[in-house]
């Protein structure tokens, strides 16, 4: 006891907890500095880029209670907590305070703070964080999740929908139209009903006959005059197909023929209302395509829904988001509350870039970005997926094999360094100028921003391959199969979900990749859509690049700002949708 | 049980699936030579560009001269890269004073101090700040940052300048340099930080003095990694440093050692590697001509440096790796 209480009175201890304290509390500050001065940043930009700065108290306000309020309450309904109620109006309420009297304690000591005010620092400094918070707790329950997974089918749906309907902005529909009726619909045919017979020859059939069709309908292409119209074809080739699928997929859940049938019908009715409806930036017709990947899976998603009867009060939410935005505009409009005026409007995605601030439009670069993103998909999904399993099951360890699997590992973790500035001049001397695939174009563009983000796929689907539990393998090649059937049957199958989250993660940063592009010559602006692959066309990037040399005001805390969101936004649902793959994938296993 | 499923299936091994088998197996080679030829192409393309600029500008010029003007104006054409070396310095010592000391305190406080609930939430949000794309760093830097720093600590800074760049490319390496140490500092045997608290030390101690340094080669080298990832960067830099190839003035202190001002180069246009690059390519990119050449030289020689740099950083993780 004496000895203890000897070193406690020497005043020792103190001194070095008092360091260590402060270390500890400096470190922490050090985690926190970078990301809290994005988070300032990023609502910089989002205050910008919808004139935050314009929105009068009471237009905040009344949709903070008409939108907002509704939505936390839906959230804390669905979480059930009485202890997750409090904190969150303990949060609200004492941030409310809390942030007023900082921020106007800021505003008369130090300095005013420019563009914000006080509800607009509220609403980022603490409505945001409340809300991801009781977002997170309500979709862990089966309200909440019931009520969100019927907000992402259609948005989702009609999301993918869009970028494939905008894929035939530049490739040929008709030429499309050739090789599904006469490739992959005999194929699909012939493997579904070699499936159903259990002749497994058969089904193998189908593959050679896909290929024949498809050389067919490159040749017949040029020889074949007449056509169908456009959403015709558009039916044809997505409407029939996404509403048979929805049928089958409903169907396979044990339901009854006639519930099955209903959900093809309905998402068939709805593909067949696009034929009727029209749009200006998408392709002639292609809004049956749009219509049928919105209705399909949310028609999938209701009727499994009422099937399982889990979380039906969770279906209220969309009328509940729905009826708020109109009950909030009806306020606004009765009471003439001055509304901001965004940059970021549905004009701005759907219209062409202008010298002119307000008419400024991002679609062109949107159409870019699209088609770029999806060749490299394409690309480095196969090359990165092909060079993984090389690495990881058919290679040896040992001898010369292994010496050059060696190389190739270091190889890719080097490549994976290489500035990205350098593949642009890889893509300008290779592809550009020696193979002529012409400065600029989408070809050239894909084909380089898919060797930049190779390395990452491969290094992503490796990690994948190598996480499948190697009894499985065993246990394939013990009855028999060989390296590839076992590789094709067991191992891509189980490793699937990890290749897609790594592929679409490696493809949020080909998205946002500027700096090959001026390298091979990429437009900044280009006023209309691209016609075909081999023409110069914009991304989304290049043309904020293009943007933030304008001097004027409205462009640099306007358009750009716009543009800025627009491509947060798209990155943040790509690695939304990597993160949901992920977590399907670990609540499978 | 039928007799199908008992009777051993010699198809397997019949000449169709041994073809099949060996074509797929040459896919997947071919999948991955893809990846080597990526290296080989990037290194003709690079050379064989670069070789035609060293036949029409002496490699001396291009080592020591101290002007930088691709494009003749009035006088001739000198492709010196010593300004540009000093904008790529600029900049990526600056982002280094940033993204170091930040970085390394985010490491020793996820590995050492952080509960695991705060660790999974404070992680991915660092990832993000490497997941922004550049041009977007960019834009705030010109946009929010200069007028920020203008109309606060510094109103001499000009509208592009390398500070402000410079402060983006150093919050953008922070999860660079402290995913990789925290790996390192992860790797720590607990016994080594038992022995410690049971020496008497505290955490701080144990954490400074006993984790820091027996991670020390993984540390190393996301140093090495971040400072190479600054030196390639390129939109941040574009977007907001300007673009002029300037020398800054070499002043005399006491005792006549020469220094230069932080000032001079840190408030004012500056042009990097990159940044004379990305130029060149706004303006010429049909072949053939010095400019067009010189842009490959640049690329080359950042290649080379970031590839050593890489290199390096594997030796000091591999060698000096303390082995438990």
């Amino acid at each position: 006891m004496a000895v203890e209480r000897d070193t406690a009175d020497s005043g020792f201890g103190e001194v070095s907890r008092i360091k260590g304290i402060a270390f500890r509390y400096l470190s922490f500050g050090a985690s926190v500095i970078g990301i809290l001065a994005l988070a300032a940043l990023l609502v910089y930009v989002f205050v910008d880029a919808f004139d935050l700065a314009n929105a009068s108290p009471e237009w905040l306000l009344t949709y903070f209670l008409t939108l907002v309020a509704p939505f936390i309450g839906f959230c804390l309904y669905s979480a059930g907590d009485r202890e997750l109620l409090g904190r969150t109006v303990l949060a609200l309420g004492g941030g409310l305070l809390g942030t007023a009297v900082a921020f106007e304690a800021i505003e008369l000591l130090v300095r005013p703070i420019p563009r914000l005010t006080w509800p607009v620092a509220y609403l980022f400094v603490v409505a945001v964080p409340v809300v991801g918070y009781v977002l997170f707790a309500g979709a862990q329950k089966p309200v909440g999740r019931t009520g969100f997974g019927l907000l992402g089918r259609p948005v989702g749906g009609a999301t993918l929908g869009t970028a494939v309907a905008m894929l035939f902005i530049v490739f040929d529909m008709r030429l499309w139209f050739l090789v599904y009726t006469l490739g992959i619909f005999p194929a699909g045919l012939v493997r579904a009903y070699g499936g159903l017979r259990g002749a497994g020859r058969l089904a193998g059939l189908s593959v050679p006959i896909g290929v024949v069709g498809v050389v067919a309908a490159a040749f017949l292409r040029n020889v074949i005059r007449t056509y169908p119209t456009s959403p015709l074809i558009f039916a044809w080739t997505f409407g029939v197909p996404i509403a048979f699928a929805a049928a089958t997929l409903v169907g396979s859940r044990g339901a009854s023929r006639e519930s099955a049938a209903a959900v093809g019908v309905v998402s068939l009715v709805a593909a067949g209302l696009g034929t009727t409806l029209g749009s200006s930036a998408l392709p002639d017709g292609s809004t049956v395509l749009v219509l049928a990947a919105t209705v399909a899976p949310t028609a999938t998603y209701l009727h499994r829904t009422v099937e399982s009867g889990e979380g039906l009060s969770g279906l209220a939410l969309p009328v509940l988001l729905g009826g708020g935005a109109l009950a909030g505009a009806a306020i606004v409009g009765a009471f003439g509350i001055p509304a901001p005026d965004p940059w970021l409007d549905p004009g701005f995605v759907t219209e062409a870039p202008s010298r002119n601030a307000v008419e400024a439009g991002l679609y062109p670069a949107i159409v870019g970005s699209v088609i770029i993103i999806a060749i490299v998909a394409l690309l480095s999904f196969v090359l990165g997926v092909g060079a993984a399993v090389f690495l990881e099951e058919y290679t040896a360890d040992t001898g010369i094999v292994g010496g050059i699997t060696r190389i190739i590992q270091i190889n890719i973790a080097n490549l994976a360094a290489v500035p990205s500035v350098v593949y642009g001049l890889l893509g300008l001397g290779l592809f550009a100028n020696l193979l002529g695939f012409g400065f600029g174009t989408a070809v050239t563009a894909s084909l380089t921003l898919s060797l930049l983000i190779l390395p990452i796929t491969v290094i992503s689907a490796q990690e994948a391959i190598r996480s499948v539990p190697n009894d499985l393998r065993q246990a394939s090649y013990g009855m028999g199969a060989t390296r590839w059937q076992t590789t094709k049957n067991v191992v891509l199958p189980e490793a699937l979900p990890g290749i897609l989250t790594g592929t679409i993660l490696a493809l949020g940063r080909a998205i946002g990749e500027t700096a090959p592009l001026i390298m091979i010559g990429a437009a900044t602006t280009v006023f209309s859509a691209p016609n075909d692959v081999w023409s110069r066309f914009s991304a989304m990037p290049m043309q904020i690049f293009a943007w933030s040399d304008f001097p004027q005001a409205e462009f640099r805390y306007g358009v750009v700002a716009a543009g800025v969101v627009t491509l947060l936004i798209v990155l943040l649902s790509m690695n939304a949708t990597a993160i949901i793959i992920r977590n399907k994938m670990e609540r499978g296993t | 049980m039928s007799s199908g499923t008992e009777a051993p299936d010699l198809q397997r091994s019949s000449g169709i699936e041994r073809i099949k088998e060996t074509g797929y197996g040459g896919v997947f080679v071919a999948c991955a030579a893809v990846t080597l030829l990526t290296t080989i192409a990037i290194f003709v393309t690079l050379l064989s560009d670069a070789f035609a600029f060293f036949m029409q500008v002496p490699a001396t010029e291009f080592l020591f001269s101290t002007e930088w003007s691709p494009n003749p104006l009035g006088g001739g054409q000198v492709f010196g890269i010593v300004p540009l070396v000093i904008g790529t310095l600029t900049v990526t010592i600056t982002a280094a004073l940033i993204a170091i000391p930040i970085g390394t305190l985010t490491a020793i406080y996820l590995s050492e101090y952080a509960t695991s609930r705060l660790r999974s939430i404070l992680k991915p949000m660092l990832e993000v700040l490497a997941g922004i794309p550049t041009v977007v760093y960019g834009y705030f830097a010109l946009v929010y940052v200069t007028p920020a720093l203008q109309a606060t600590l510094f109103p001499q800074m000009s509208t592009f300048n390398a500070l402000s760049a410079s402060l983006m490319v150093g919050i953008m390496t922070i999860p660079m340099v402290s995913s990789i140490s925290e790996d390192a500092m992860s790797a720590v045997p607990d016994s080594l930080r038992q022995a410690g608290y049971g020496l008497g030390a505290t955490k701080y101690e144990v954490s400074t003095g006993i984790v820091v340094p027996a991670s020390l080669s993984g540390i190393a080298s996301s140093y090495i990694l971040a400072i190479s990832r600054a030196i390639g960067e390129t939109m941040i830099v574009v977007v907001a440093m300007g673009a002029q190839a300037n020398m800054p003035d070499v002043q005399r202190a006491i005792l006549g050692i020469p220094y230069i001002h932080p000032g001079d180069v840190l408030f004012d246009p500056g042009m990097t590697i990159t940044v004379s690059m990305v130029q060149i390519a706004g303006s010429d990119l049909t072949g053939g001509t010095v400019p067009y050449d010189a842009m490959f030289a640049l690329g080359l020689a950042l290649f080379v440096v970031t590839l050593i740099m890489n290199v390096l950083s594997d030796l000091i993780a591999e060698r000096y790796r303390e082995e438990y």
